[in-house]
C-alpha cells in the first residue's frame, strides 16, 4: 500500500501531512522504556505554524539560514516546520557542535537567529556571542533548562506567533505560497574528512525528488525507529518521508536501542553500517554462549540459509556480477541452483521458522527492511543479515546529493553492490587521470560495465553548490550538472553499482603500489578483538595499521586491562592481534600480497567522534595522521631497522 | 484394507515411545504456570475455541467417515482423531500465520486438560455405531466378544501422557535455556516422527501407499481441511478478530498426533484393528504438516495488513497509554476492521 504525499515543497509536505493524517501520531519521545510522549501531525503542524508567526514577527525573513544545533528530539522537527514554513533555511548541526565550528558556521551562513537545544548550548553560544556580530536572537530548545539574559525559550516565541495569528497575521501562509523549488531548505556545513566545513545548499526540489523515489513502502501502521543524527541528510530525508507516508519515528539512542527494538517493534530503521556491525556482534556473542544444541541448530540454520539465499540470488540474476558470464553456462548454474533449492526447502522451512526467527526477534521481530548507508557496510556483516532473512538494503549517497544515488530494493537485492541508480538518475564512472567516460560508452565492451573509476551523478537531487564557495563549487560540479563524488566505483553486469573506496583515501607505498584501506579496515573491524582501527602506509614500504583494541574480549581471554594503556606492552595481546590479523585477511582472501598489514600499534585512547572521526564513524584521516604522527613514524622505522 | 503382516514391530513401538515422550516433555517445557492463568483471561476467546476443536471437530469427522463411508477401525480412528486436544505445532504455525500465539497456547493447555473429560464422552457418543458394526464383522470372522472402547485405558493413556508434560514444565520453571533447546529438539522429532514412520513403512510393506484407498487418505486430509475451515468461521460467527480466527482455525485443524499414538499403542489390543487406527492417525499427522504449511502461508498474505494494524495498536498501547485511541485517516481500514464490532478488548480498539 503506497500512500506516500508528493508535495511541491517541505512547507507544503508538512501541511498536507497534516491535512491527510490529522491526529495520528508524528514523533514519539521517550521518557521511559515503557512511556513515551507522542505528538500528532495536526498539532506539530499547528505548532509550527505559531513558531513560523513568532520567526517572522522577530524578524526572520523568506530564505534567510537559521540556525538549529540540536541533537534528535521532538523540538528539532517543530523547529524545522516553524523554520519551513517560514519559508526559511535551516543550518543544522548537532549538539556536540565545537567552538570553532560554531563561530565558523554563524558566521560564513550569516545566520542572525539560532536555536540551541539545551544549557550547555546556550551558555556555549551565550560565550561566543562577541565573536558573532551578525547574530541576534537565541532561541532555547529545551523546556527543562531557564534560558539565560538575551535568549528567548521556544514556548515565548510561540506565544508571540499565536497572538499574531489570534490577530489574523497572513504572514505565514504568504511566505508559504511564495516557496519556490529552487530555494534551498536546508544548508548542511559538512564535518568532512578534510578541510574546513563546506556548507552544502539544498533545494526543496532536492527534497521532494527523494520522496518519490524510495523503495521502501511505509504506511500509517508503520513504525520507524530513529537512531542516526538529524541533522544528517540521510537520517533527515527518512524523518521526513515518515512523515510523507503518515508512518511514527521514535526516538531511540545507543544507550536504549536494545529495550526500544523490544518495545517499539519497528518496522522499519535506517542506520550506518557501525549499528549493523554492533548488532552483528551481539548475535554472534549470543550464539557464543547459548546451549552447544541450540548452538548446533544455529550453525546448521545458517548453513541452510546461506545457500538457499544464494540459489535465491542466483536464479534471480541479484548475483554479484562482476565479470561478464555467458547465457548458456548461467542458464546451466540456473539449473543447478534450481535442484539446490529444491532439496533446501523443506529443510530451510523447518530451520527458518524455528531457529532464525528467534534471531530476528532479537532486532524487534517485525523488521520489514532495513536501509545501511552514510558509509560502506562489510560485505560480511551484509552477507549474514541477508542469510538470517533480514534483507539490507544498502545504499548510496553523500550530503551533496540529498543523499540518495542508488540503494538497493527488493527485487534487486545485489549483496556487495549499493544496488541500481535511482529513477531520473544518471551514473557514469569516469577514469580519474584522463576523466574520461567509461561508462556508459559504446567504446567499451557492455558499455564499459566492470571498469573502473570515479563515479560521476546527475540528477534532481544533486545540489545547488556550495555556500559562498564558487571555486571549490567548480572543482566538483561540472557543466552539464554533473557531480564528482569522489568515490571509486564501477558499474556490475547486472547494473548495480559497487563501490570501490574513497579515491582520496587511496594509499601509495613507497614502491607505487595502489591499495584502498578501507576494505581491509573493515575486513579487521571484522575481529573480536578490535574495536576501531586505521590502515596507514602513505610513501612507506609496507602496510600498518593502528588499533583500538576492545577490552571486554581480551579479558574474556584472561588478559585483564582496565584502559587501553594497559594493553599497550603487553605481548600476550600483541600476539594474539598479529594471528588474528593474519587469520582475517587470509579468511576474507583476495588482497595482494603489499596489502598484507604486517605491523601494528595499539592506540592510547578510543577514536571520538567529532574529533578522529564523523558522526557516522567516517575516519577523519588527516586527524589521525597529525595526532598520531609519532606512532605511525615509530612503527615504520621499528620495520626498518629490522629488515 | 487389512494387513496382512504386522504393521510396527516392538522395536518401532519403542522408538514411537520415546519419541512420544520427548515430544511431551518438550510442550511442557514451552508451558508456564503463567499460560494456565491466561485461559482465564482470554475465556470467551478459549470457549469459543472449545466449542470449534470439541464440538465442530468430533462432528466433522464423524460426517467425513459417513460420507466416505470408511470401515468401521478407520472411523473410529477418525473420530478418534477428531476428539484429540490441539498440538503444540500448532503454537508455531499460528504464530508465522501472523495469529493470535497466546490464544493458541492457553488453547492448547484448556484443550489438553479438558480431553481428559471430553474425549470418554465423544467417543462414547460418536462411535457406538462403528463398535457395533467392527463387533459384527469380527463376530463373523469367528472371533468372540465385543469390540469396546475401552474407555478407561483411553483416560489411563492420556494421563500417562500428561506425566512428561509435567516434566517439561518443572524444568521450564529450573532452567528455562534447557527448556527452550527441549521445546525446540521436540519441534523437530515430530516431523523426524512422521519421516521414520512413513520411511520404515514404506520399506516394510513396499506398496501400502498405493493400497490405501482413496477415501482414507481423503479422510486424513480433509479433516485438517475442514478443522481449519470451520474454526475460521466458527471463530468469526461469534465476531472474533482476525488473529483470533486464524489462531481457532489453525487449532481446531491440528490436533495432537504423538497423543493418538500413545492412546492407540496403549488403550487398544495388539490386533489387526489397531494396525487400522494407527494407519490412519500416521496419514493424519503426515498431511497435516503440509496442509497446515500451505495454510499458514496462506494466512500470512492475507492477514499481513489487519496484523500491522493489531501490531501498532498494541504498541501504541505500549508506550502511550492503555487508552489512546490510534485515528486513522478516513478509508484507511477496509470497513471490515472499522466496523468490526469485536475489534478487540482495549478501549482503543474499540471505536
Amino acid at each position: 500500500m503506497d500512500s506516500r504525499i508528493i508535495a511541491s515543497n517541505l512547507a507544503d509536505l508538512y501541511k498536507k501531512a497534516a491535512d491527510k493524517y490529522e491526529s495520528l501520531p508524528a514523533f514519539a519521545t521517550r521518557i521511559t522504556a515503557l512511556e513515551w510522549q507522542p505528538v500528532t501531525f495536526r498539532e506539530l503542524y499547528e505548532r509550527g505554524r505559531k513558531l513560523s508567526a513568532g520567526l517572522i514577527e522577530l524578524g526572520v525573513e523568506a530564505r534567510e539560514h537559521v540556525g538549529l544545533f540540536s541533537d534528535n528530539r521532538y523540538e528539532w522537527m517543530l523547529a524545522d516546520y516553524g523554520i519551513q514554513l517560514s519559508g526559511a533555511v535551516n543550518t543544522p548541526r548537532g549538539a556536540d557542535v565545537t567552538d570553532d565550528e560554531l563561530i565558523y558556521i554563524i558566521n560564513h551562513a550569516r545566520i542572525r537567529v539560532a536555536f540551541v537545544e539545551n544549557d550547555a548550548l546556550q551558555k556555549k553560544i551565550v560565550r561566543l556571542r562577541p565573536e558573532l556580530p551578525e547574530l541576534q536572537e537565541i532561541i532555547l530548545m529545551s523546556p527543562k533548562s531557564e534560558p539565560l539574559e538575551g535568549v528567548r525559550a521556544l514556548e515565548e516565541v510561540m506565544a508571540i506567533g499565536a497572538l499574531q495569528l489570534e490577530k489574523g497575521d497572513k504572514r505565514v501562509n504568504e511566505r508559504m505560497e511564495q516557496i519556490r523549488p529552487d530555494d534551498l531548505f536546508t544548508l548542511i556545513y559538512t564535518s568532512g574528512t578534510t578541510g574546513k566545513p563546506k556548507g552544502v545548499m539544498l533545494t526543496h526540489s532536492n527534497m521532494m525528488s527523494q520522496m518519490s523515489v524510495i523503495p521502501i513502502d511505509l504506511a500509517c501502521t508503520d513504525r520507524v525507529l530513529s537512531i542516526l543524527p538529524i541533522w544528517h541528510i540521510f537520517e533527515r530525508v527518512f524523518e521526513v518521508y515518515t512523515i510523507s507516508c503518515g508512518a511514527c519515528n521514535y526516538y531511540t539512542s545507543i544507550r536504549t536501542l536494545g529495550d526500544d527494538l523490544q518495545n517499539v517493534e519497528p518496522t522499519f530503521m535506517g542506520s550506518a553500517p557501525r549499528l549493523w556491525e554492533s548488532l552483528h556482534q551481539r548475535i554472534l556473542e549470543n550464539v557464543r554462549s547459548a546451549h552447544p544444541v541450540r548452538r548446533a541448530l544455529f550453525h546448521i540454520a545458517y548453513f541452510l540459509g546461506h545457500y538457499y539465499q544464494e540459489s535465491i540470488f542466483y536464479i534471480s540474476d541479484n548475483d554479484l556480477q562482476l565479470k561478464d558470464e555467458s547465457k548458456i553456462k548461467r542458464a546451466i548454474f540456473k539449473i543447478g541452483h534450481l535442484i539446490r533449492l529444491l532439496i533446501l526447502v523443506p529443510w530451510y522451512g523447518f530451520f527458518n521458522v524455528a531457529v532464525l526467527e528467534t534471531i530476528r526477534k532479537s532486532a524487534g521481530g517485525s523488521i520489514k527492511a532495513t536501509v545501511s548507508g552514510g558509509g560502506a557496510l562489510p560485505i560480511e556483516i551484509d552477507k549474514f543479515f541477508n542469510y538470517i532473512g533480514i534483507p539490507v538494503l544498502e545504499g548510496y549517497g553523500m550530503t551533496e546529493t540529498c543523499p540518495v544515488i542508488a540503494v538497493r530494493t527488493e527485487e534487486r537485492l545485489v549483496n556487495g553492490t549499493v544496488g541500481p541508480p535511482v529513477p531520473d538518475t544518471e551514473v557514469r564512472i569516469v577514469d580519474i587521470e584522463t576523466e574520461e567516460v567509461l561508462f556508459p560508452n559504446k567504446k567499451h565492451p557492455h558499455e564499459g560495465r566492470g571498469m573502473r573509476g570515479e563515479i560521476w551523478v546527475r540528477g534532481p537531487q544533486v545540489m545547488k553548490g556550495y555556500y559562498r564557495e564558487p571555486e571549490i563549487t567548480k572543482t566538483v560540479l561540472r557543466e552539464g550538472g554533473w557531480l564528482r563524488t569522489g568515490d571509486l566505483g564501477m558499474m556490475t553486469f547486472n547494473d548495480s553499482l559497487k563501490i570501490l573506496g574513497r579515491s582520496k583515501s587511496t594509499i601509495v607505498l613507497s614502491n607505487g603500489e595502489n591499495l584502498e584501506p578501507e576494505p581491509i579496515e573493515m575486513v579487521l573491524r571484522q575481529s573480536r578483538y578490535i574495536e576501531q582501527c586505521m590502515v596507514v602506509g602513505q610513501d612507506q614500504k609496507f602496510v600498518g595499521a593502528l588499533i583500538v583494541p576492545r577490552l571486554d574480549a581480551f579479558a574474556d581471554d584472561g588478559i585483564k586491562a582496565t584502559a587501553l594503556e594497559d594493553l599497550l606492552d603487553n605481548p600476550k595481546a600483541h600476539n594474539i592481534i598479529r594471528n588474528e590479523i593474519k587469520t582475517m585477511m587470509a579468511r576474507t582472501g583476495g588482497f595482494k600480497r603489499f596489502e598484507q598489514v604486517r605491523e601494528f600499534r595499539f592506540l592510547p585512547k578510543p577514536f571520538k567522534v567529532g574529533d578522529e572521526v564523523t558522526n557516522l564513524f567516517k575516519l577523519k584521516r588527516h586527524v589521525i595522521d597529525k595526532k598520531y604522527e609519532e606512532i605511525i613514524r615509530e612503527m615504520f622505522s621499528a620495520k626498518e631497522v629490522k629488515v | 484394507m487389512e494387513f496382512d503382516t504386522q504393521l510396527l514391530y516392538a522395536i518401532d513401538e519403542a522408538l514411537l515411545g520415546i519419541m512420544i515422550l520427548i515430544i511431551m516433555f518438550g510442550m511442557g517445557a514451552s508451558l508456564t504456570i503463567d499460560d494456565f492463568k491466561a485461559v482465564a483471561r482470554q475465556f470467551r476467546g478459549v470457549l469459543i475455541g472449545f466449542m470449534s476443536q470439541f464440538g465442530a471437530m468430533p462432528l466433522v469427522a464423524l460426517g467425513l467417515a459417513i460420507v466416505l463411508n470408511l470401515d468401521p477401525a478407520f472411523a473410529i480412528a477418525l473420530i478418534l482423531i477428531g476428539c484429540l486436544p490441539g498440538g503444540t505445532t500448532s503454537n508455531m504455525f499460528t504464530y508465522f500465520s501472523r495469529g493470535s500465539v497466546a490464544l493458541s497456547i492457553s488453547m492448547t493447555t484448556a484443550s489438553t486438560i479438558m480431553a481428559l473429560l471430553m474425549m470418554p464422552i465423544l467417543l462414547s457418543l460418536y462411535t457406538t455405531g462403528f463398535t457395533q458394526q467392527l463387533s459384527e464383522t469380527l463376530f463373523a470372522a469367528g472371533e468372540v466378544g465385543d469390540f469396546v472402547i475401552p474407555t478407561s485405558n483411553i483416560i489411563i493413556s492420556l494421563c500417562l501422557v500428561l506425566v512428561p508434560v509435567a516434566g517439561g514444565m518443572i524444568l521450564r520453571r529450573f532452567s528455562p535455556g534447557w527448556a527452550k533447546t527441549a521445546e525446540d529438539t521436540a519441534g523437530f522429532m515430530a516431523i523426524i516422527v512422521i519421516l521414520f514412520l512413513l520411511g520404515t513403512l514404506f520399506i516394510r510393506h513396499g506398496d501400502i501407499l498405493i493400497r490405501t484407498p482413496w477415501q482414507l487418505y481423503a479422510s486424513a486430509i480433509g479433516l485438517g481441511l475442514a478443522g481449519f475451515f470451520f474454526g475460521f468461521w466458527v471463530s468469526r460467527l461469534f465476531g472474533l478478530q482476525p488473529i483470533y480466527q486464524r489462531a481457532i482455525s489453525l487449532e481446531t485443524g491440528i490436533q495432537n498426533g504423538p497423543v493418538s499414538f500413545a492412546i492407540i499403542l496403549l488403550s487398544f489390543a495388539d490386533t489387526p484393528v489397531r494396525d487400522q487406527m494407527l494407519w490412519l492417525a500416521i496419514l493424519y499427522s503426515a498431511f497435516i504438516v503440509m496442509t497446515s504449511s500451505f495454510i499458514t502461508l496462506y494466512y500470512r498474505k492475507k492477514g499481513r495488513f489487519d496484523w500491522e494494524v493489531y501490531r501498532n495498536t498494541v504498541v501504541h498501547n505500549r508506550l502511550f497509554g492503555e487508552n489512546y485511541v490510534t485515528n486513522y485517516p478516513e478509508d484507511f481500514l477496509p470497513p471490515r476492521i472499522a466496523h468490526d464490532p469485536s475489534q478487540g478488548t482495549s478501549a482503543s480498539q474499540r471505536r
